[in-house]
């Protein structure tokens, strides 16, 4: 435990001092004001622009840093041979994809709670209305997106840091369209399609199982019963992921 | 070398035998094997040198018996307790880019388990052993080659291990580098520790090394007492490397 | 030294370059208005792709459509795509309320008004406690009837209103809308007592109006007034009862 503690503390600075890391989140809280813009052609609707299109911003933003520093993460001290220094030393693969990825999620944590704290003072200083659900939804766009780390880091264990980096954002999209999968599972006709659509639909992670955003600007009203219950599955979904991929490095030779 | 029956074998750090690692290469898992057969033993207190033509198999040597590769058969026998009394360096180390030199020891103790207190006393240490006192609090993004170089003896040695594993510690480094690496290397042996180390460059060997290696195309072809090279080389341990090699 | 001058004088060159460019580009006529007919996916497409944001996409396509409006507005007054937008942003969002009033009038200038009497009817199913739709359905229903029986669509106009006068936050003028409304259709009975529930609840402004128009209403012959404003007794608390007699018994001996 102390020894993914210690690479979880080296990870996070490594890439919490990423310059490109801070160019992301300059640009994002960029975007996050330029909503403001978008927000005063928009007939009175300012504080539901702002804070629809800045989550947006938020969501966009956190999956490119998720992705792509996940996807480099492993990948990158296997290239440039760090692992020979862990390995040599008491380390198991699996303290350190452990390590890694709770190192990550602490970046993930600074970077999220920057753009929603952001967002928030900002609609509340503009639009003088912000609701705590503008908080709530930003928490569980960081589920959400520790999610799509656990599966880049997953990917880039088994192949490149490019290749991983699609494969999270496919997985991403596809965690958008995983009642399609679902409906296709009823739709179709042989019991073989049946079962293989369903298990897509398992293996998929279910990303929008709450309507969060439509939450915020009062278009639906997700219940709290809901939300835990979604934000306990991302959470189990991590772990599986994680394991899965400590398994795969287990393995792995250099 | 009749003498090594009993007493010495009591103090073997190391001893590898018929050791042979196949690998899968390219997109079509083309079988490669890379060790045909290695056999040596490191005894305690040994300067011990690999060497070897490129290609020769001696780094995979070494992260066979780090544990970064299985052996495919044949084994390895670690008179040490664990991980936790290796040190080793890889081939052109590379460590994290935005930690400082003091950063990135405190993680390799930590890794060790060791505690707040000795930790910073040992990281001290080190940085002064290896010269690097002044940069301790400089980012490694911001290192040179042989900064690199020294660092990277330094986190081999943080747990003070008894048996040192370098892979090229001397390749790349210019020459007042590899001044300062071989002096480092001689305070290790001079303190009792056992270090095995892979080299090109046979002058060095000749000056630090006890006892040898040669390798070609994944086996030991020739291993003893660095003297009984230089000897049969005439005093130039180049000139006995070819000859073996070229045999 | 030379050196230098020669690539100070490359760079300001270049300079005078993008800015020429620029400027000339910006002389150019603005460009037509864009054609009427922009191709606006179905909802269903949206809420199949992401139903967790469909209220940002709904949100986009509300930015779009007022800017359609305008631009179109502004030049050929042609909406032809309207009709599309104003389904899209309302079925992927159907509580954004400024979304319906905005298209209700928009739609009108599409040349639409059963369309904006459509949409209004959608939003207020939606959105069943705010006192706008109705009020705002009335006023469609008599504005655009066309050529109706005027009668027929002052009542269903009056019924709206009724509904809108009972929802909370309403304006006051809407009752009494109701109630005139009622009296044009010819349900005289109904406005009567429309009226009298206005004098019962309404500000002192509501009152005289409540009374003007029941003056107007009730039978002027001293015993058919008197139970007819009998019959009216149970619409309003006593008290206020006693002087409302009072007033509509004014100039009576």
């Amino acid at each position: 435990m102390r020894r993914v503690f210690a690479i979880a503390v080296n990870t996070f600075r490594e890439t919490i001092r990423d310059r490109v890391l801070g160019v992301i989140v300059l640009f994002a809280l960029g975007m996050i004001i330029a909503s403001l813009w978008l927000a005063s052609i928009s007939l009175n609707q300012q504080a539901r622009m702002m804070k629809d299109f800045g989550l947006v911003a938020v969501t966009f933003f956190g999956l490119v840093v998720a992705v792509f520093v996940a996807a480099s993460l492993v990948h990158k001290e296997v290239e440039k041979r760090t692992v020979f220094v862990l390995f040599s030393k008491p380390v198991g693969r699996t303290e350190f994809i452990w390590g890694k990825f709770l190192g990550l999620a602490a970046t993930m944590l600074v970077v999220l709670a920057g753009m929603g704290l952001f967002l928030f003072l900002l609609t509340l200083v503009v639009a003088k209305q912000a609701s705590g659900w503008l908080l709530v939804a930003t928490a569980l766009i960081y589920l959400q997106l520790l999610v799509v780390m656990a599966v880049t880091v997953f990917f880039s264990t088994v192949t490149s840091a490019i290749l991983a980096s699609v494969l999270g954002i496919s997985v991403f999209v596809a965690g958008q369209l995983s009642h399609n999968v679902l409906s296709l599972s009823r739709l179709g006709s042989g019991v073989a399609l049946k079962a293989a659509s369903w298990i897509v639909y398992v293996l998929i992670p279910n990303l929008s199982a709450v309507d969060i955003k439509p939450t915020v600007v009062g278009e639906a009203s997700a219940s709290w019963a809901s939300i835990a219950a979604w934000a306990g599955y991302l959470v189990a979904y991590i772990v599986v992921v994680v394991l899965a991929a400590s398994w795969v490095f287990r393995r792995k030779e250099f | 070398m009749a003498e090594t029956t009993r007493e010495h074998a009591t103090r073997d750090v190391l001893v590898v035998d018929e050791l042979h690692k196949t690998v899968a290469v390219g997109f079509r898992r083309r079988k490669v094997e890379i060790l045909k057969g290695v056999t040596f033993t490191v005894h305690e207190g040994d300067v011990f040198g690999l060497l070897g033509p490129n290609g020769a198999g001696k780094t995979t040597a070494l992260k066979t018996v780090i544990g970064l590769m299985r052996p495919t058969s044949g084994t390895i026998e670690l008179n040490v307790a664990g991980l936790g009394e290796l040190g080793y360096l890889p081939e052109n180390p590379y460590f994290y880019d935005y930690l400082s030199g003091s950063e990135f020891l405190e993680l390799c103790g930590r890794l060790f388990g060791l505690r707040a207190g000795t930790l910073a006393d040992r990281v001290a240490e080190l940085l002064r052993d290896v010269g690097l006192e002044e940069a301790r609090d400089v980012q490694l993004r911001k290192y040179s080659k042989g900064m690199l170089q020294r660092i990277g003896i330094a986190q081999a040695l943080i747990n003070d291990p008894r048996l040192v594993l370098l892979d090229e510690p001397m390749t790349g480094l210019d020459p007042v580098g590899r001044v300062e690496v071989k002096a480092i290397i001689e305070s290790l042996r001079v303190r009792g520790k056992t270090v095995l180390f892979n080299s090109h460059i046979l002058a060095d060997v000749a000056e630090l090394c006890t006892r040898i290696a040669i390798m070609r195309a994944g086996v030991v072809i020739w291993s003893g007492p660095v003297g009984d090279a230089l000897a049969a080389g005439d005093g130039d341990l180049e000139r006995f490397f070819m000859q073996v090699v070229t045999a | 030294m030379l050196k230098r001058s020669v690539s100070v004088l490359v760079a300001l060159a270049c300079v005078a370059g993008v800015v020429a460019y620029q400027a000339h580009a910006g002389t150019k006529p603005a460009p037509a208005a864009g054609d009427p007919n922009v191709f606006v996916p179905s909802p269903k497409f949206y809420t199949d792709l992401s139903p967790s944001s469909r209220t940002s996409i709904a949100d986009a396509y509300w930015l779009q459509m007022i800017q359609y409006y305008g631009e179109h507005w502004k030049t050929d007054h042609r909406f032809d795509a309207l009709p599309a937008m104003v389904d899209l942003v309302t079925t992927l969002s159907p509580r954004f309320k400024q979304a319906y009033f905005f298209s209700a009038f928009a739609l009108i200038d599409a040349h639409r008004p059963d369309l904006s009497y459509h949409y209004l009817l959608a939003g207020y199913k939606a959105n069943p406690t705010d006192w706008h739709f109705p009020f705002y359905l009335g006023f469609f229903a008599w504005t655009y009837a066309g050529n109706e029986d005027r009668h027929h669509v002052a009542i269903v106009a009056a019924d709206y209103y009724s509904q809108a006068a009972k929802l909370p936050g309403v304006l006051p003028s809407v009752a009494r809308l109701a109630a005139a409304l009622l009296a044009k259709g010819g349900e005289k009975q109904k406005a009567i007592e429309t009226w009298a529930a206005i004098y019962g609840q309404g500000d002192k402004y509501s009152q005289q109006k409540a009374i003007a128009a029941l003056d107007a209403l009730l039978p002027p012959g001293k015993h058919e007034r008197i139970s007819a404003v009998a019959a009216l007794r149970d619409l309003m608390p006593a008290s206020q009862y006693s002087r409302f007699v009072g007033a509509i018994f004014r100039g009576y001996q």
